[in-house]
């Protein structure tokens, strides 16, 4: 088997890397590819939370690379699935730990044994963002419709394009469409228009995504979550699937509940 | 026979003319004509000239082109109104400017310049794509922008004040001309409606850099 190394970055922090890289890896899992998801966020370790592993942590990536463990030791296994697997961050080391060579090494030899290896990327574009970047077949770039988180957006795809990588593709996190409707955020066209990269996926603002955070569960195991729909989505494109976009309109209103809204006015 | 034609043109690369009016005809005319030329329509600036009557297949035509590996970098009409494409949309009034240069020394950056990407050249530069935010462009000569231009232009870099910076949708923070130096107006829209813009012409007057539309530009300089 030879898998695939998708990588999630997006310049700026705070778009929502690791709580994609939690649900694309637990929804390529749950559709039933093998992947492994590896947190190379060292130092400020976030995905083992997200997808609520952080009990389960023995040996982390810094351990593998420094050879003080087996790959197979530092794999955890998600209580949800067997498909999946984590790599978590060392918490008490820094992007140092390891170097761009090793993460290449590390991912050749899980790409033997996995569909998907997914990497998610710290924010910035120093050493940290390298590491994640180079071993990448796939990228995915995470933004929100800001004009800041934009702009970092465009400063990465500069970088990446400038190390020949081809296959990126772009996840609009957190869009609002009452604001958009308003003209108070940027719409996905016209953060398409700056970025000009293709599109995989339009996630709208989820208020869960801090409690689902929290317990340690993504959207993607919720099924009347609106961003976990647009995350199932966004596997199936990555799958291969031809899927449309979700039109994200506000707050669904029927015709009994503009009735009933009516009348409480 | 020339209802499908592909001219070369010095200064924009390639120009591929389209005139007949069925979606079928054009496939199957586009089909012969780039058969024979599709080696030197790689690599190199591709525009697509429609008609009033055809400019409503632009997409289906740059699809159709796309499979055959062929890319469009934007689309010639003469009024760009119910035409929709995915790449920059130019009114035939709009690109007299560039017609007119035909055949004059330029250099060509095709794609989008990025975030914190420069360049710079000796001579005229052509930056067929857009020039986002934070990236800087510095030309001796002048500067056309065939996109938006949200990033900084340095026309004239050196000391010609007579250049100018041309962009089909010209928003910099600063502009830049020989010796001289302008922002942008601190308040205003930040989000600008794309659409609604026209193709801009920077240029030094009487020791200000003035923007006017490209068609006011055109009569001053008569």
């Amino acid at each position: 088997m030879s898998g695939k190394v998708l990588t999630i970055t997006s310049g700026k922090g705070g778009v929502g890397k690791s709580t994609s890289s939690a649900n694309l890896a637990l929804g390529l899992a749950l559709s039933g590819k093998k992947v492994v998801t590896i947190d190379l966020d060292i130092g400020l370790r976030n995905l083992d939370m997200i997808l609520g592993l952080e009990n389960r942590i023995v040996y982390d990536v810094v351990n593998v690379v420094e050879k003080a463990c087996k790959i197979n030791q530092a794999l955890i296994k998600d209580k949800r699935t067997d498909n999946l697997f984590l790599i978590a961050a060392a918490q008490t080391r820094d992007k140092s730990a390891v170097t761009s060579e090793q993460i290449i090494g590390l991912t050749n030899e899980l790409k033997k044994d996995f569909d998907y290896v997914i990497l998610d990327s710290p924010a910035g574009i120093e050493s940290g963002f390298r590491n994640a970047m180079l071993p990448a077949d796939e990228i995915i770039i995470v933004t929100t419709p800001e004009i800041s988180a934009v702009r970092d957006a465009d400063r990465v795809i500069g970088i990446l394009e400038s190390n020949d990588k081809t296959q990126v593709s772009l996840i609009i996190n957190r869009i609002n469409p009452t604001l958009v409707k308003k003209g108070d955020m940027m719409s996905k066209d016209d953060v398409l228009q700056v970025l000009s990269i293709p599109l995989i996926g339009v996630v709208p603002e989820d208020s869960n995504i801090v409690s689902y955070t929290n317990i340690g569960e993504p959207s993607v195991l919720h099924k009347d979550s609106n961003s976990g729909a647009a995350y199932k989505n966004i596997v199936k494109r990555i799958l291969g699937e031809d899927v449309p976009f979700m039109e994200i309109t506000e707050e669904k209103k029927g015709f009994l509940q503009s009735i009933i809204n009516f009348f409480k006015e | 026979m020339g209802k499908v034609l592909i001219k070369g043109k010095n200064f924009l690369g390639f120009e591929i003319e389209i005139k007949a009016e069925d979606i079928n005809k054009i496939k199957k005319e586009l089909d012969i004509v780039i058969s024979s030329s599709a080696h030197f329509l790689k690599n190199t600036i591709v525009t697509l000239k429609l008609t009033e009557k055809n400019k409503l297949y632009a997409k289906d035509v740059i699809k159709f082109l796309n499979e055959k590996d062929i890319d469009i970098n934007a689309v010639v009409v003469a009024n760009k109104k119910n035409c929709a494409a995915d790449v920059p949309i130019i009114e035939t009034r709009n690109i007299h400017l560039l017609a007119e240069r035909e055949g004059e020394q330029a250099a060509t950056f095709k794609g989008n310049l990025r975030n914190g990407q420069t360049i710079r050249v000796d001579g005229d530069l052509i930056v067929a794509g857009n020039v986002n935010s934070n990236s800087y462009i510095y030309a001796t000569g002048n500067i056309f922008v065939l996109g938006n231009l949200d990033g900084i232009p340095h026309a004239g870099y050196g000391g010609n004040n007579e250049a100018v910076i041309f962009a089909f949708s010209m928003n910099p923070p600063q502009i830049r001309i020989g010796d001289f130096i302008t922002r942008s107006p601190e308040e205003g829209v930040k989000i600008k409606n794309r659409n609604a813009a026209f193709s801009e012409v920077a240029y030094v007057s009487e020791g200000n850099i003035v923007i006017s539309t490209y068609e006011e530009w055109l009569k001053l300089k008569r």
